[in-house]
């Protein structure tokens, strides 16, 4: 059973990634694992499984919406509030194309930012677990651990290049 | 013989010595240094100002008060009289304004997101300033628009609001296209320009104190970098660099077919859309010429981020679209000079010998002749303020180009019992206060936010090695994602 979150900081990806693999080895399983880094890393340099997100989900929908938006604008409106205009259709189709791509698009881009948000528990000012060094370019992987092997497990990470491992605390960003 | 060998052996120096003096480190990615290091310089060119700084700020937040917004109190007070429009010019220089300001803000959705799109390593260190621009020239855009519109006040008419006067909005009016593609427009841009921002805000909160420590940990919103935080952030940046581009092209076509859907000689043209998205790229990239070399010059460290190289590719970006706008700009000329359509003819030999006739010649030295006479030249194209000065007469011509489309064009129509000269009013004042605001607002964020991506510059030097081939080394590059 997990009773001890520690934090290992690295130099570089390639120890990171060791490191994480070594972790796999004593029975660390990708879930009580986390990795932190200042610049984006793709899971597939540290062996870690694909990070899932439900942005694109959200941007799709966001558009459908949209699109829908539009439609009910351009050919819904008209019937609730008349505006004839002389010599054109009461719903004419090719100024409907422009007002539906803008609502599709801003939509769309509405969803996503909102996605970003959603996904990522954004705007969060809980106590969290950081360290400062991530922003100037270290890596940083938190694992839960059991207490009796915190001494074998820093011990085998500092042999990998690890710069520190401690017990992670929370912190006010 | 001996002279031409003599002359031939001299160009054969002269070029040995230029490629000799190639050397990988004057490019960024290839002058790497330790994350903690950018970051330190990063954040000192936010913290340092100097008595000049303070000085034009002091400038130009005293003309933002007087020009812009005593000057718009005024005109609302007295009411439009106080300004030059009238028949039949009813559109002036606030529509010039915001067809202008609607250019520069293309230049930093074409940096940012089709530079994203299509992986051009160049881009990293300077795609936030260009971002900012679109955003802050979106703001004066805004501004011109509620200017022109008088009563400000009754804005929200525009707005499909349900009320019980039965006013609602005319979708079929390309004013109305406009207003949502603009609105769609600013969103998209502020929200593109957010995103990315969030890890070096992330970054600056782990470094500052005080009140900066408070406004940067409320903005970066708890962000750590942890996988799942890149991947909705990437995955979200990724959408935006492929949507932001339609919209991009949307809003200056639609702003163009304000005119072109109009019979009017010298507004009703089949290309004005083309036209008018080259045409607002080339004011844009011009505008980041200008942006950049004041950073590199006024603000601590930024040579190191911003370099020849940078100027390099911003100028032969500047050539191809010099050219592309060029083509577009006979293209509309020729079709219109040879319709033979009486007033088309008279607006033409209007344009070319009247009283404005300055204008045109301007415009066509400072968009089609100048850039493509010197941006052919590698040198001047690494000279930072020969690059400036460029971009600086391309936007002097690109503002003659909507004077002339706007007021002057409106002149000249079928009714010469109307022909009368535009002579702007307070508009002058509201101009001078639009360009004071964009500068404060860009010097204020020169010092509030990273004008630096320093995660993007760090992954692009993450992602770059020299690979030994032979008896050289070149430049390889990888992928991350």
């Amino acid at each position: 059973m997990p009773d001890a979150t520690l934090l290992a900081v690295f130099e570089d990806i390639d120890p990171a990634a060791d490191a994480i693999e070594k972790l796999h080895e004593m029975g660390i399983t990708d879930e009580n694992i986390n990795v932190i880094s200042g610049v984006p890393i793709a899971h597939k340099m540290l062996g870690r499984p694909h990070p899932w997100t439900n942005v694109s989900r959200l941007s799709m929908g966001g558009a459908i919406a949209g699109f829908v938006f539009g439609i009910f604008l351009n050919f819904g409106t008209p019937y609730l509030y008349n505006v004839q205009v002389g010599g054109q259709y009461f719903t004419p189709i090719p100024p409907g194309l422009i007002i539906t791509f803008e609502m599709t698009m801003l939509f769309a881009m509405l969803a996503t930012f909102l996605g970003v948000f959603l996904d990522s528990y954004f705007p969060n000012y809980r106590p969290l677990e950081y360290v400062g060094e991530v922003s100037d370019g270290k890596i940083a992987v938190f694992f839960k651990c059991a207490q009796g092997e915190v001494k074998k497990i820093t011990d085998a990470l500092k042999k990998l290049g690890a710069e520190t491992v401690k017990p992670a605390e929370a912190q006010q960003l | 013989m001996t002279a031409t060998s003599k002359y031939f052996s001299g160009a054969q120096k002269a070029h040995d010595a230029h490629h000799e003096e190639e050397d990988p480190k004057q490019y960024l990615m290839y002058d790497p240094k330790p994350r903690g290091e950018m970051n330190a310089m990063v954040m000192e060119s936010m913290m340092t100002t100097s008595w000049k700084f303070w000085l034009v700020l002091g400038i130009l937040s005293f003309l933002v008060a007087t020009c812009f917004f005593y000057g718009w109190g005024y005109m609302i007070n007295e009411g439009l009289y106080v300004a030059g429009v009238m028949r039949p010019s009813y559109w002036g220089i606030f529509l010039v304004n915001t067809v202008f300001w609607i250019g520069i803000s293309h230049a930093g959705t074409f940096i940012s997101a089709i530079l994203r799109v299509f992986k051009a390593e160049f881009r990293r260190p300077f795609t936030r300033a260009a971002e900012l621009m679109t955003t802050f020239g979106l703001i004066q855009a805004g501004a011109s628009i509620f200017m022109h519109l008088g009563r400000v006040w009754l804005a929200y008419w525009l707005f499909p609001i349900p009320n019980a006067r039965q006013l609602w909005p005319n979708f079929h009016s390309p004013l109305m296209w406009d207003l949502l593609a603009i609105t769609t427009y600013v969103l998209g841009s502020t929200m593109y320009l957010f995103l990315p921002l969030i890890p070096d805000l992330a970054m600056a909160r782990d470094r500052s104190t005080g009140w900066r420590k408070v406004f940067y940990r409320i903005l970066a919103l708890g962000f750590r970098g942890t996988e799942g935080e890149w991947r909705h952030l990437t995955t979200a940046m990724n959408f935006f660099a492929f949507a932001i581009i339609p919209v991009m092209f949307s809003v200056h076509t639609i702003v163009s077919w304000d005119f072109a859907m109009a019979m009017r000689p010298g507004w009703s043209s089949t290309v004005f859309g083309p036209y008018f998205v080259l045409g607002a790229l080339h004011s844009g990239m011009g505008a980041v010429a200008v942006v950049l070399f004041i950073m590199r010059t006024t603000m601590k460290h930024m040579d190191y981020f911003i370099r020849k190289e940078h100027f390099n590719a911003l100028g032969k970006l500047m050539l191809i679209v010099t050219f592309a706008y060029s083509y577009f700009f006979f293209n509309d000329y020729i079709v219109q000079w040879y319709g033979g359509d009486k007033w088309t003819d008279t607006l033409l030999h209007w344009l070319e010998e009247g009283p404005m006739a300055w204008m045109f010649y301007q415009l066509v030295l400072f968009n089609i002749v100048i850039p493509p006479l010197m941006l052919w030249s590698k040198k001047i194209r690494e000279t930072p303020w020969l690059l400036a000065a460029i971009g600086l007469l391309i936007n002097v011509g690109m503002y003659w180009e909507r004077y002339l489309i706007i007021p002057v064009m409106l002149t000249i129509n079928r009714m010469p019992f109307t022909w009368k000269l535009y002579q702007p009013g307070i508009e002058i004042f509201l101009t001078v206060g639009t360009f004071s605001m964009f500068l404060l607002f860009y010097m204020i964020a020169s010092r509030l936010i990273p004008l630096v991506p320093v995660w993007e510059v760090q992954e692009g030097q993450m992602t770059h090695t020299l690979r030994k081939v032979g008896k050289t080394h070149v430049p390889t590059v990888s992928e991350f994602e």
